[in-house]
């Protein structure tokens, strides 16, 4: 290569913006009961928010892969990952999911985002001392 | 926002003998497909269907269906298609599956696609006949193939006439 023939070329600067780009995105739900004492392990959990992805959204929603990774039986708060694509349909299942064996509940959702670390800490729940 | 856009699909159905397709009316293969959408896509593709989805032809002679699916969400209904594996009538469970052959925006395009692969499984059926009159007459339903607007109908109706006799070699391709 003749580097001396070759004129002085400017350096060239490029920005890559990349919107959106996480893989994953992490929910932090509550469920609320009608009944307050009632208890689900993690297993009963999952089969309930897939049989209402599969009401939603059929087999094809049911099929959706999603991970709890950690769930507190006592107050009943889940921390969901679910691929981003996918992120519309299961937080409309859960919206929509009414009842748990004839009673009344809800999800409520607390945070969202695509950082699990970003759920670490939660402004609404902060307690200065 | 001109005109409000339609995707129309033209399916085969196939996998059952001829006899039990001229059971099926297009009130049932609606009811099949709307099921099928609702088992794969849950409420959200029954909503979906319910919008501007209807069967417009059915012919039960050839197994040709011309499905009408709103534009915006035709390729989520397309892939509960597959799904079906029976159509009910009123008496019985017919077992056959739906082959999408085209896709058009407007029924006259498919109307066009329809003749030519009209065309061409009588071309395919020529070889296969034994007896004389009945190549005849597939010659002359070949060469009788064209779009005119008001003898349309006539020009199916032909192609069909000759075919029902010899039902069981319509689709030499999977004997």
């Amino acid at each position: 290569m003749n580097c001396s023939n070759k004129k002085e070329e400017p350096a060239v600067y490029q920005r890559v913006v990349l919107k959106n780009a996480a893989p994953y995105r992490y929910l932090k739900v509550c469920l609320v009961l009608e009944d307050d004492s009632t208890r689900l392990s993690a297993v009963d959990l999952k089969h309930f928010i897939i049989t209402g992805l599969r009401n939603l959204h059929g087999e094809v929603g049911a099929a959706l892969p999603f991970d709890l990774l950690k769930y507190d039986e006592n107050t009943l708060t889940a921390l969901l990952r679910v691929y981003s694509r996918g992120l519309v349909k299961l937080w409309s299942s859960l919206t929509l999911l009414g009842s748990y064996q004839n009673q009344a509940c809800a999800f409520r959702v607390l945070q969202v985002s695509p950082f699990l670390l970003a759920l670490s800490g939660n402004s609404r729940e902060l307690q200065l001392d | 926002m001109v005109r409000v856009k339609s995707r129309y699909l033209l399916c085969e159905i196939g996998g059952s003998d001829r006899s039990s397709l001229l059971l099926l009316d297009d009130r049932a293969v609606a009811v099949a497909v709307k099921a099928a959408v609702a088992r794969t896509h849950g409420d959200y593709g029954a909503a979906l269907c319910s919008i501007r989805f209807s069967v417009k032809y059915l012919n039960t002679h050839t197994g040709m269906v011309l499905l009408r699916f709103p534009k915006s969400c035709y390729r989520l209904l397309w892939s509960a298609l597959p799904f079906i594996t029976n159509i009910e009538t009123h008496r019985k469970n017919v077992p056959c599956f739906l082959n999408c052959v085209h896709v058009g925006g407007t029924i006259r395009t498919c109307q066009k696609f329809l003749i030519k692969y009209n065309q061409q499984q009588l071309h395919r059926m020529l070889p296969e006949c034994e007896k004389e009159e009945e190549k005849q007459q597939i010659r002359e339903a070949i060469l009788s193939c064209s779009l005119i607007p008001e003898t349309f109908e006539d020009e199916l109706e032909s192609d069909d006439d000759d075919i029902t006799q010899r039902s069981e070699r319509w689709r030499p391709q999977f004997s």
